[in-house]
């Protein structure tokens, strides 16, 4: 509202602080309820009485990583086109009818997973599972909208990605850290991919994928059971599944490049002022319901937790060669769990001497180990972020919904604070020994032009 | 249009018989010492969310200091009373209380949000923050050092650059063009003293204003308000700001950068948020730009010539002197055209005014969404502070549908008439954008 331009300042600085918070659910956190209709359909039910409002988003198990070869983007193309009209709705009606009743809607798109969603007052529930189920069977691939949405998406492309140094810089950050994996193609596509998308090629897609048993909805909001139930039985229930009720597997992703050896992307560009130190790390041989995988957790916990975060202390503090400092793991995926770090240079600081001073503490660290203390306090915190979770109305439908779409289970995030609860100090040093050993990591440098003066 | 109607009669049909909760009820609480706060009391999870605010922030920087107001503030939770920045920030986290306090253009704000089982120590340690900063020495270079920083990511950004090239050329020399980063020469100039003072100049009880939500009751509250505000002056420096005054002739400026697209922004000054006519005007603005997929500016430049990828424009009422800002993003060789349709369209909506229906189709909107902002803790109590600094009434969750209800289409037309002349708008280009009228160009070599 009031804090229109006035926030905006710090916006881009506090992401390094914020991404860290990460999504944690503790133990019956979320309580909900699942089942599955005739066709297939998952459905998950969160009760929250804190508003008026309920949310509701459809996960479809499949993304960007399924695109076909040669036709990088489709996914996305397809979200995008699922706002256009379908065989009752004229182009539009979509977002009027949502508007009209005071609701707001939208769409994303990730590697493994196509995601709509819509807020909106709870008693106009029946409508968005009525429109959502409308689009998810008769969409209209009208030749003249399918053209001017892929000027759409070209036009997304260039602002998101190709106008600004860090799209770029990410891209290639990818490639480098995935080669051939389908993870290594941005999810928008390449441009020259998008310009080639034909309306058949979406409406193959579409058919393919946007089956009910291949789908997930997830309601959080101020309802009752029985009245989702219905609801849901009246609309996704009446589409026709693939002919199998058991819902589709999903597919996952595996990772297993030939030589793999650690990578460098150094990139500089006259309109970038400030850089960027990053390091990504894959552990393709970690589970993302095992013990490590909680240690993991924990560590970037001890790691990056805000202020009191071990790298915030020592290189933003103490060592003073640094402004922000982050780390995050994800686990949350069809492909390999992976772990980043990220150090915004303090001014005057030389990135690759903060990349060297990096490693040296990362590896003494590995070798002093972790005390109960430690340990203690993040898992603390970790727990109580759970509680801080159940108030956000869409937090219960992203979390469960994403699990469920990548094909992990329900107690995965339900039973996750017993699971952070257990992790030992041994643990955590196995975790940092085992992150330092990856030989599939990639180190990047966005930085000014090479001579531009400071 | 039949067959909307005919499917959106099938999904009224399947509404479920769930009653629409009320809306929030609002009490306001003052506490012995006169500090006033409104509350909404929710027991439903173990959470307190305390927002807030004192009017005036960045407005206050002096012209050679930009950027006081957001390191002085940045400071109050590096180090407060008896802790230093490391003994307090462990406070806080090892409590998992959540405390953030920062400066904007029009006030100087902050949260703290708390497990019940912490809300002693939480509000305490705001106290600390509040009243007893330390501004140690380490602690200030290292905050400098951080803006310093965030000014240089900043200024790389398209976006910034537009909405500041803007606002330099609108706002002039008013506080409402300054950078609230500050430059790394200003930045430089800020001392540890002049930081300190201006928390106490600026932080004062005759221009405080208190949200709180969650599972607290009327006598925690005042309790709390007396402990956690009681310390602070009970007045602060005048504010003697003048109005802004836009300039008669609009800009037109360019940043150049080079890229593949040009950042659009633009603006034109609105009535004020306390005016009769303010929501006649969220109407027409609904209309025009802020409705999402459905307003005219995104059916006609995204959805039928795919120019852009979005285009929104929003209301901005500032104490000062209110605004309308929008912008888009097109191809540098579209970006003229994209802009002459963004004209085209604005020119038809001033010319032609809206019809009845979209009038209804915006109140319907504006009404129904009250729900959505809503949705956390956090989220009312931001609703319950901006309540009070727009000066709105404690009822109003429950007179904004009537204030909408009752704005007429003859209303709207006449605010359109009086507001949304294209001929006001300014714009910003920050790219290489073909086919556009420049009145002025900028090399943005920022310091």
């Amino acid at each position: 509202m009031r804090h229109y331009i006035g926030s905006l300042v710090l916006a881009s600085f506090c992401a390094v602080f914020l991404s860290l918070s990460g999504v944690p659910a503790q133990a019956a956190v979320f309580h909900p309820e699942t089942y599955t209709l005739a066709n297939g359909m998952q459905v998950v039910i969160v009760k929250n009485r804190l508003s008026a409002a309920v949310a509701q988003m459809v996960w479809i198990k499949t993304g960007a990583a399924d695109d076909p070869a040669g036709h990088s983007g489709l996914a996305h193309y397809l979200e995008h086109m699922m706002f256009k009209g379908t065989a009752t709705l004229p182009t539009g009606g979509f977002s009027a009818l949502i508007a009209a009743q005071g609701g707001e809607e939208n769409a994303f798109t990730t590697h493994d997973t196509t995601a709509y969603h819509e807020v909106i007052a709870a008693d106009r529930l029946g409508l968005v599972m009525a429109l959502e189920a409308d689009r998810l069977h008769a969409l209209r691939f009208a030749p003249d909208e399918a053209k001017s949405e892929l000027a759409v998406v070209m036009s997304e492309r260039q602002e998101r990605t190709d106008n600004e140094p860090q799209g770029i810089f990410w891209e290639k950050m990818a490639a480098a850290l995935y080669g051939a994996h389908p993870y290594g193609r941005p999810v928008i596509g390449w441009q020259n991919e998008i310009a080639s998308i034909t309306p058949d090629d979406a409406r193959a897609f579409y058919r393919q994928a946007y089956a009910p048993d291949n789908a997930i909805l997830v309601v959080s909001g101020n309802v009752e059971t029985q009245d989702v139930l219905r609801l849901a039985s009246g609309t996704f229930g009446r589409l026709a599944s693939a002919g199998d009720v058991a819902p589709r597997k999903v597919k996952p992703l595996r990772f297993a490049p030939a030589s793999p050896k650690p990578q460098k992307v150094e990139m500089h560009d006259p309109r970038v002022t400030q850089p960027i130190w990053v390091r990504q790390i894959l552990l393709p041989q970690v589970k993302a319901d095992s013990r490590l995988s909680f240690a993991l957790d924990v560590l970037s916990e001890i790691l990056s937790s805000g202020e009191v975060g071990l790298l915030h202390r020592h290189f933003v503090m103490e060592k003073q060669t640094a402004s922000a400092m982050a780390a995050s793991y994800d686990s949350v995926r069809r492909g390999p769990v992976s772990f980043s770090l990220t150090a915004v240079p303090a001014p005057q600081a030389d990135p690759h001497k903060l990349e060297k001073e990096i490693d040296v503490y990362l590896q003494a660290l590995a070798k002093r180990g972790f005390s109960a203390a430690e340990i203690g306090a993040a898992q603390r915190r970790l727990e109580d972020a759970a509680i801080f979770a159940r108030d956000r109305l869409m937090a219960p439908a992203q979390i469960l919904g994403e699990a469920l779409a990548v094909g992990q289970t329900m107690s995965s995030v339900e039973d996750w604070p017993d699971h952070i609860r257990a992790v030992t100090p041994a643990d955590v040093s196995i975790a940092l020994r085992t992150l330092l050993a990856s030989p599939h990591a990639v180190t990047g440098l966005l930085a000014p032009a090479k001579g531009a003066s400071e | 249009m039949k067959k909307i109607i005919l499917c959106a009669a099938c999904a009224l049909f399947l509404f479920p018989a769930i009653a629409q909760a009320a809306t929030p009820k609002v009490t306001e609480v003052t506490s012995r010492s006169g500090i006033k706060a409104w509350l909404v009391e929710d027991h439903t999870l173990p959470l307190i969310s305390l927002r807030f605010a004192f009017r005036g922030g960045v407005e206050f920087d002096p012209a050679d200091k930009q950027g006081l107001a957001v390191l002085a503030t940045s400071l109050l939770t590096q180090g407060a009373g008896p802790y230093d920045d490391k003994a307090f920030q462990d406070r806080l986290s090892s409590r998992s209380i959540q405390m953030e306090i920062g400066a904007s253009r029009d006030e100087i704000s902050g949260e703290v949000k708390t497990l019940t089982r912490e809300k002693k120590e939480a509000f305490r340690l705001l106290a600390l923050a509040l009243t007893r900063p330390r501004f140690d020495q380490e602690a200030f270079d290292r905050a400098v050092r951080q803006q310093l920083t965030a000014q240089k990511m900043q200024k790389a950004k398209a976006d910034w650059q537009g909405r500041y090239a803007l606002y330099r050329a609108v706002f002039g020399e008013h506080p409402y063009g300054y950078r609230s980063l500050g430059t790394p020469q200003s930045v430089a100039q800020i001392t540890r003293e002049e930081a300190k003072a201006f928390i106490h100049d600026h932080m004062a009880k005759d221009r405080l204003m208190v949200a709180v939500v969650g599972a607290i009751t009327p006598k925690e509250v005042s309790d709390a308000l007396d402990s956690t505000f009681g310390g602070l002056p009970a007045q602060g420096a005048v504010d003697t700001l003048a109005p802004v005054v836009w300039p008669k002739e609009t800009a037109s400026i360019l940043v150049k950068r080079e890229g593949t697209q040009t950042d659009i922004h633009f603006a034109l000054p609105m009535l004020r948020r306390d005016d009769p006519d303010w929501y006649a005007a969220e109407i027409a603005n609904y209309i025009l730009g802020g409705g999402g997929f459905i307003s005219r500016l995104m059916k006609q430049v995204r959805a039928q010539e795919g120019l852009t990828y979005g285009i929104s424009t929003g209301l901005a009422p500032m104490d000062k002197g209110s605004m309308l800002a929008g912008s888009l993003s097109a191809d540098n060789d579209k970006a003229g055209k994209a802009w002459a349709m963004v004209r085209d369209v604005w020119q038809g909506f001033y010319d032609g005014g809206v019809s009845e229906a979209e009038v209804q189709a915006a109140k319907d909107y504006l009404t129904g969404a009250l729900p959505l902002s809503l949705t956390s803790t956090d989220a009312l109590a931001s609703v319950l502070l901006a309540m009070q600094q727009e000066k709105l009434g404690k009822d109003y969750l429950d007179t904004r549908k009537a204030s909408l209800e009752a704005v007429t289409l003859a209303d709207v037309q006449r605010v359109i008439v009086a507001w949304f002349d294209p001929a006001q708008l300014s714009v910003s280009f920050v790219g290489e954008p073909e086919a556009v009228s420049i009145t002025e160009t900028h090399n943005m070599i920022l310091e």
